[in-house]
């Protein structure tokens, strides 16, 4: 196409030789140097202004009504408790008929998600209580939620809960604070 | 004389049509995906924390109520309608600040910074009490505005990601006591998979 404007071979012959004469060109020649500014400077312009990873929006629902008023009984050995520590440890636990609980077993923030399945395919009525040490990081409460979302569970039902003095003695006992 | 221009016009042509190809395409694909970030609508900026979960949910458009928490414990109240600013923040770009830890001082307050970047907008220290209040009255103002007594705020909670827990403790208690029952947590898409 455009190639015969820089021809190697048949410029070499117009400079050197002599016997062959180089036809005239008639190709009409625009100049897009001004045209390719312009968009390489729209092209800045939008490459610098857009925020390609929009954040996204990951929903909390805490339960309706009044904290005071409505209360719900749940069943001890429902309960799936949720523990993180000041230094965001992982603490997972289930509930007992008589009000106690299991050994708390401290778990990575990946596994989360299948232990809550597993929890879930032992007890469908699992509720999980999560508590947060005021000392634990927002990342920590977001991963946990994104381990909640991404568990396959028929239903999702948690409350978050503070943590209080009770819980910090037993996960003293297994290794947490 | 005559020579030496025929050298001259021996000079190298690129082909520039290619290269414009390109920069076409790149420039169309800019310009549809492009978002702008309006500098000015965003009260502060946090370090978003990361999921990998993904669901539908995008940043809402309007009647939007942020709350942004920075990692000192500073929480910022910002609502998207200038009016409703003015209103109750006194100011069309008014922000409210609200530190839950009594045991720390605001830095917002102290320096005027987040960060190491000035807060640019001019914001109202807030206590507890006040700052429960004010969400009343910016619900009150959207359905005073919107003529539907049910009309509620998309309650968006930016926080940063090495904030403490303790202050979105608190958040949420105030977001209960002001029967603020659904809210959402800005995230950003995460996108390694997750080793299993």
């Amino acid at each position: 196409m455009a190639g015969g404007n820089f021809d190697a071979p048949d410029a070499g012959q117009s400079r050197g030789g002599k016997s062959y004469k180089k036809p005239a060109r008639r190709g009409v020649h625009i100049d897009m140097t001004p045209m390719v500014d312009v968009i390489m400077l729209l092209l800045t312009f939008f490459m610098l202004t857009t925020t390609l990873s929009a954040p996204q929006l990951m929903n909390v629902n805490l339960p309706k009504g009044d904290v005071n008023k409505d209360k719900v009984k749940l069943a001890a050995n429902n309960i799936l408790f949720v523990r993180v520590t000041d230094k965001n440890e992982v603490f997972v636990s289930r509930g007992k008929e008589d009000g106690s609980e299991t050994n708390a077993d401290k778990i990575g923030m990946k596994e989360l998600s299948p232990r809550l399945e597993a929890e879930h395919k032992a007890n469908e009525e699992t509720v999980i209580i999560l508590r947060f040490d005021r000392k634990s990081k927002y990342s920590s409460l977001v991963d946990v939620f994104d381990e909640i979302n991404r568990a396959k569970l028929k239903e999702r039902r948690y409350a978050i809960q503070p943590m209080e003095e009770k819980d910090k003695e037993i996960l003293k006992a297994f290794g947490g604070y | 004389m005559r020579k030496q221009r025929n050298i001259k016009k021996a000079n190298i042509h690129i082909d520039m049509t290619p290269m414009v190809d390109v920069i076409m395409l790149l420039l169309t694909f800019f310009m549809l995906t492009a978002t702008f970030r309006a500098a000015e609508s965003e009260a502060v900026e946090v370090a978003l924390p990361q999921t990998l979960y993904t669901d539908t949910n995008k940043m809402p458009e309007r009647d939007v109520l942020t709350i942004s928490i920075t990692n000192k414990g500073d929480i910022f109240l910002d609502v998207d309608n200038y009016k409703f600013r003015k209103n109750v923040f006194g100011d069309e770009f008014g922000i409210g600040l609200f530190h839950p830890d009594t045991t720390t001082f605001s830095e917002a307050e102290q320096s005027g910074k987040v960060g190491d970047k000035d807060v640019k907008r001019s914001f109202v220290k807030l206590n507890k009490q006040q700052f429960e209040d004010k969400i009343r009255e910016l619900k009150r103002e959207l359905r005073d505005a919107s003529g539907n007594p049910k009309a509620e705020f998309r309650v968006v909670v930016k926080g940063d990601k090495d904030s403490d827990y303790g202050a979105i403790e608190d958040l949420i208690s105030s977001l209960n006591e002001t029967n603020t029952k659904v809210f959402s947590m800005v995230t950003m898409i995460k996108h390694e998979k997750p080793k299993e």
